[in-house]
Parts: structure tokens; C-alpha cells; sequence
């Protein structure tokens, strides 16, 4: 897999590459579905590129684009089941060979990035074509913190937005992934998050990462941490479940990429915006401990004691004790320690400790790239240790 | 007069002493009969119901034998056939989370629902062989069920209490609610209190006295909880309430997107 390949400048492309290409767009507002239209219209000048959104568009407005209705869906701020379904069905309906997918907000891709995916999925070898976004130090944490540290000690991937709004895809990915989607849907969970990245791997395929630059993130619509996060690491833990004869063997990393050119930093006020993540961390401290040793090793346990004592400037959670905690509670998720839901709910001040203490070392001069990396590199050291108690759960019980 | 008061005392040989020694006689009689034919009553109970006993502890056992072997075959049948990997295919990322894996669960259900049959059919050979003694019948027998259920009310409130301190400790711990414990404890007392209230009236012990203690009790929790929190959380609330009337606002005269006004605001988990 190569990865975080510069998007070329292709102002003049050889071949039509569209042909053949789908472009999906998610439910948006009227003002970013304009501005994505305008440069899908300038990427691809007079090539008929099949473009279908849920929402009504004045087809005479853009002359180069055939338009298309899709299937109204929630305007989510990720890619769902149902979201791959209707792109298989639309991808064999209109008998594109590559399917574009852009999530809401995706305006701020220009006519380069938009050429290098449709290139990717339509040429082989690529299957999937992964975006990596440039954005700002504190955002994305929760994939920063678990979804790709786990997608990359376990699936071997270097995809740096394992959940990405916006992807590309062939169409034998596109069909892989409709039919992950079906046992979903079957089951009226059509807004469940699936993580093509694993299937993709899985599945033998290839996958290509390119840089696209700044990006605004859609948000979930609620600001309710307790409900996404358990929602989002819940079905992550469940597809690692249903996956785990592929990850348990070992399989080499491809090589990293040159690094992305990080935003500089501006000053932060560090202590202010971590106190009340320590806050909320030290009453889960004094409540939660006898749901915590459910679930973690002494050695853990000590390790928050230990940090449960620290003042705010020198509060750093290790590396290790964060992905042991990460990979204790994927166990505890597998055996079913505890009810699941309680299980997530415990997780979410652990998290915050280990935003906090992000957030304090980068303010303290570390790069935010760099502790991230670092964080993936300590997943990938401690992979024995999950498994060896993901064979062997009993060897030892907290 | 001594000698004559002596002679008047001096019991009549012919009426006194022989009447005395009748009645102490049919007394001892009496009291060895009743006590004899209590005996033998009991005696009798025992031996009509010694079948019954005999058949309810054979149905018992034969009966868990046979959960046991059907548990087994189920539990290695399923396990061949991967039917917990087909199910968690299927099932996707379904809320309801037991915690054994299905096979064992079903395994276990099959093996419960054998030894409950067993029961069942004890029950009903020891209430065939026991129909002489009505009076037991109609009282111990129909009690003995009310306690089957009183047993089984106890355990899924118990259950059912602990389950919901759980999620009312985590959650109220992820609101950053200080009491968070106490919170927790009280929901728990809540439902025990009801749970035990319900047991009680479901054996039929007590009668008022529970209903008004259980009453007072449980509105003496409510009161507290309600105090406790409607004073504890004057901040979070009133915080609440400004939070929603701003996003209300914004969302009726602002544009979507707004820039960070404080700490905090610039960090975004997904």
C-alpha cells in the first residue's frame, strides 16, 4: 500500500476521468452543495461526469455535470451502511467502473484532488483511495487517540483517517463494502459506521492514501460526547472482533510517507483547557474504580493512581498504559466483562486523560504529529500483549 | 376427738380409693391413644406421601441428567456449526450485549428449562400422590409457588438494580455530576426497596404494615434524591438551559459555524 501520495498537479489530464466515474454527494445545505458542484464542473469541463446527490439540483445550472437523484439520506457527519449501499446500487445502475464519495463541507477540495482520487479508483491497482486531511492540532482526537492507532497495530495500515467522510472507491470495493453493509441493514442499523480501511485489507485490496489538504469536519449533530464516542469505538471493537483471525498474524507496516507540513502552533493556554478533562477524569477516578478493575490489570490501575495524583503541567499519561488500557478494554468488549454500553461509558475519562495529556505535551513543544505517531508506534509494540490474552483470556483475570 | 376427728378423715376403704386410681388410669389411657393415633396419622401421612417425594427427587434427577446431555450436544453442536460467528456476522453492532456467547447461553437456557420440567413433573407426581391430605394441598403447595416467584422476583430486582446503578453511575459520572455515587446508591436503595416490597406482598407477609412502611420509605428516597439533586445541580441545570436557549438562537438568527471563544471550544473529538 503506498501511502500519503501528493496529488499531482493534473491540469491537463491525458484521458477523460470521468469516464466511467460516479461522484456521490452527501445530503448538504444548498451553499456547500453550489460550491462543491462549481468545482466538480471545473475539474471535469465537458466530460459528462455523472454526479447524484439526495438533494434537488437545477440540472441546466451545470451543463457538464449529469445529474442524478440518490436516495435521500440523513445528512450524517460520517459515511454509513446505508450510504454504501445506495452507491453500489447507483454505481451498477449508471454502470460506473469508480465511485467518488465526498461527505458535507467537502467544498474546500479543488480540481487536483478531486482528479487524483477519481484517477485512483478508476486505474487499478487502486481499490481504495483514502483522503488525509490537513486539520487543526486539537481536532479529530478520538481517531488520533483510537481509530488509527487500532487500524494500524492491527490491520497494518497507515491510513491516517481510518472513518473518513470522503473516499474513493473501485467498484469491486464498492460491492465488498455493500455487502459488509447489508448485515446492517438487515438488521435496521443502517446508520452504523462501517470501516472500509479493514475490509479493504481483508479483502487483499489495495489501498492508496493522498493528501488533500485542509478540511473542515463535518460534526455529529449532537455535541454529546457520551453518546458518539460509545457508538464509534463500539462498532470499531466489533468489526476487530469479527475480524480477528486476519490481524492475529503478523504483517509488516508499509513504509511511512514523507510527513504532511504541520500547522504551526499557536500559543496555548494548556492549563485552562485541560482542567476540566482533569476534572472529569479524578471523579472517575474516585467512582468508576470498581468498574475499571473489571476490566484492567493491576499494573494499569496503578498507573492511574499515579496519575490521578498529578498536578495539571506534569499530567502525561505513557504511551503503553494508554494502548494497554485501549486493548484491555477490547478484550472486556469481546468477553463481554461487563454490559457493553457500561463498558464505553467507562472508557470515555480515560480518553480524556489522554486528551488532556496530548494536549499538554504539545503545548509543552511536542509535535501533535509526532505524539500521534508515537501513540500508533506503542499500539503496535504492545499487539503482543493483546494477543496473547485474546487467545488466552483467562491466563489472566483482573 | 382426736379419734374421732382421725376417724373422720380416714378415707372409706370401699368408696375413696378404688375411683382415684380409675381416672389416673384413663388419663395415661387417653393421652397414649391420642398420642398414638397421632402417631399413626403422621405415620400415615408419611408413607402416602414417601412415593411422591420419592417420585419428585427420581423426576429431579432424571430430568437434570438429561439438561445436562442436551446442554452438552447443543453447546458442541453449535460450536461446530460457529453459530456465535455467524450471529455477531449478523447481528452487526446490536446494543444488547449478554455476557456469555449465544452457544452457551442457549446451552445453559436448555439445561434450566430440563431442570424446571423436572420440577414441574415432581411437583405434579408429588401433588398425585399427596391428593389424600387436602388440607396440606391446598395451602402448602400454592404457597410453595408463591415463594418459587417470590425467589425469582428477588433475583431480577436485584439484578435489575445493580444494572441500573451501573448506568446511572457512569452516565451521572461522564455529566460531571460531583454525587455521582450517592446518585447511584440511591437509584440502587430504590429499586431494592420496591423489589423487597414487592416480594413481601407477594408471599402475603405483612399485609398494611408493608404497603405503609414501603410507601414511607420510598418516598422518604424520592424526597432525598430530589433534594439532593434539585440543590446539587442548580449549576448544571441553569447551565443546561442557557447552553440550549443559545443554540436555539443561533440556529434561528447566527450562521452555522462560530469561532472559538474560549478554552476549550478549539477542541473537536471528531
Amino acid at each position: 500500500m503506498a501511502t500519503a501520495d501528493p496529488i499531482p498537479d493534473l491540469t491537463a489530464p491525458s484521458a477523460r476521468p470521468s469516464d466511467g466515474l460516479l461522484v456521490l454527494l452527501a445530503a448538504m445545505t444548498p451553499e456547500q452543495l453550489e460550491v462543491v458542484l462549481v468545482n466538480l464542473a471545473a475539474a471535469f469541463p465537458a466530460e459528462g461526469l455523472l454526479v447524484a446527490s439526495p438533494d434537488a439540483i437545477l440540472a441546466d445550472s451545470y451543463p457538464s455535470l449529469r445529474i442524478v437523484a440518490a436516495p435521500a439520506t440523513h445528512a450524517a457527519w460520517t459515511l454509513t451502511a446505508s450510504d454504501f449501499i445506495n452507491a453500489y446500487q447507483l454505481a451498477e445502475k449508471n454502470e460506473a467502473r469508480g465511485l467518488l464519495m465526498l461527505g458535507s463541507e467537502s467544498g474546500s477540495f479543488g480540481a487536483p484532488v478531486l482528479h487524483g482520487l477519481a484517477n485512483a479508483v478508476l486505474n487499478p491497482p487502486t481499490d481504495l483511495a483514502v483522503p488525509c486531511y490537513d486539520l487543526p492540532p486539537h481536532a479529530g482526537l478520538v481517531n488520533s487517540a483510537i481509530l488509527y492507532p487500532l487500524t494500524r497495530a492491527l490491520f497494518a495500515s497507515r491510513a491516517r483517517y481510518p472513518l473518513a467522510p470522503d473516499l474513493g472507491l473501485s467498484l469491486r470495493m464498492a460491492e465488498r463494502l455493500a455487502r459488509a453493509a447489508q448485515r446492517f441493514t438487515a438488521i435496521s442499523q443502517g446508520e452504523a459506521p462501517l470501516w472500509p480501511v479493514n475490509e479493504a485489507t481483508i479483502a487483499g485490496f489495495s489501498i492508496d492514501q493522498f493528501d488533500v489538504g485542509p478540511r473542515l469536519q463535518p460534526q455529529p449533530a449532537g455535541p454529546d460526547l457520551n453518546t458518539i464516542f460509545p457508538l464509534v469505538t463500539g462498532a470499531l471493537f466489533s468489526d476487530i472482533d469479527a475480524k480477528a483471525a486476519f490481524w492475529q498474524r503478523f504483517r509488516p507496516l508499509p513504509p511511512a510517507s514523507e510527513p504532511m507540513p504541520m500547522p504551526q502552533q499557536l500559543p496555548r493556554d494548556a492549563a485552562a483547557e485541560i482542567a476540566p478533562m482533569l476534572q472529569a477524569f479524578r471523579l472517575a477516578y474516585t467512582n468508576l474504580q470498581e468498574i475499571w478493575s473489571l476490566v484492567l490489570p493491576p499494573h494499569s490501575l496503578l498507573g492511574l493512581k499515579r496519575l490521578a495524583a498529578t498536578d495539571g503541567a506534569a499530567f502525561c499519561m505513557s504511551d503503553s498504559l494508554w494502548a494497554r488500557i485501549v486493548y484491555d478494554f477490547l478484550l472486556a468488549h469481546r468477553l463481554r466483562t461487563i454490559n457493553r454500553g457500561h463498558l464505553l461509558g467507562a472508557l470515555i475519562p480515560l480518553y480524556l486523560a489522554w486528551v488532556a495529556s496530548h494536549i499538554n505535551l504539545t503545548a509543552a513543544g511536542a509535535s501533535t504529529e509526532g505524539h500521534i505517531e508515537a501513540v500508533a508506534a506503542a499500539f503496535e509494540a504492545e499487539k503482543t500483549y493483546l494477543v496473547s490474552r485474546w487467545r488466552w483470556p483467562d491466563r489472566f483475570n483482573p | 376427738m382426736p379419734n374421732v376427728l382421725a376417724t373422720m378423715l380416714l378415707p372409706d376403704p370401699n368408696q375413696a380409693s378404688q375411683p382415684l386410681y380409675d381416672d389416673n388410669a384413663s388419663i395415661w389411657h387417653h393421652m397414649s391413644e391420642a398420642l398414638h393415633e397421632s402417631l399413626y396419622r403422621v405415620l400415615s401421612v408419611l408413607i402416602a406421601i414417601l412415593p411422591g417425594i420419592l417420585a419428585f427427587i427420581v423426576a429431579l434427577i432424571v430430568l437434570t441428567l438429561i439438561g445436562m446431555a442436551v446442554s452438552g450436544l447443543l453447546r458442541r453442536g453449535l460450536t461446530l456449526a460457529k453459530f456465535d460467528e455467524h450471529l455477531a456476522r449478523g447481528r452487526g453492532n446490536a446494543d444488547w450485549a449478554p455476557t456469555t456467547s449465544p452457544s452457551a447461553l442457549i446451552a445453559r437456557a436448555s439445561f434450566w428449562a430440563c431442570v424446571l420440567l423436572g420440577l414441574i413433573i415432581g411437583v405434579s407426581a408429588f401433588d398425585a400422590s399427596y391428593a389424600t391430605a387436602a388440607t396440606l394441598t391446598n395451602s402448602l403447595l400454592p404457597y410453595l409457588t408463591r415463594v418459587v416467584g417470590a425467589v425469582l422476583l428477588l433475583i431480577a430486582g436485584t439484578l435489575f438494580a445493580r444494572f441500573l446503578a451501573r448506568s446511572v453511575l457512569i452516565e451521572a459520572v461522564n455529566a460531571h455530576i460531583a454525587y455521582a455515587r450517592f446518585l447511584s446508591l440511591g437509584i440502587k436503595w430504590l429499586v431494592v426497596v420496591l423489589t423487597a416490597a414487592m416480594v413481601f406482598d407477594h408471599l402475603q407477609i405483612g399485609g398494611h404494615v408493608v404497603e405503609l412502611a414501603f410507601g414511607i420509605l420510598f418516598g422518604g428516597i424520592v424526597l432525598t434524591l430530589a433534594l439532593a439533586v434539585g440543590l446539587g445541580s442548580r449549576d448544571l441545570v441553569s447551565r443546561s438551559l442557557e447552553s440550549h436557549a443559545e443554540h436555539s438562537s443561533e440556529l434561528s438568527v447566527a450562521p452555522p459555524t462560530t469561532p472559538a471563544t474560549g478554552p476549550g471550544d478549539s477542541i473537536r473529538h471528531f
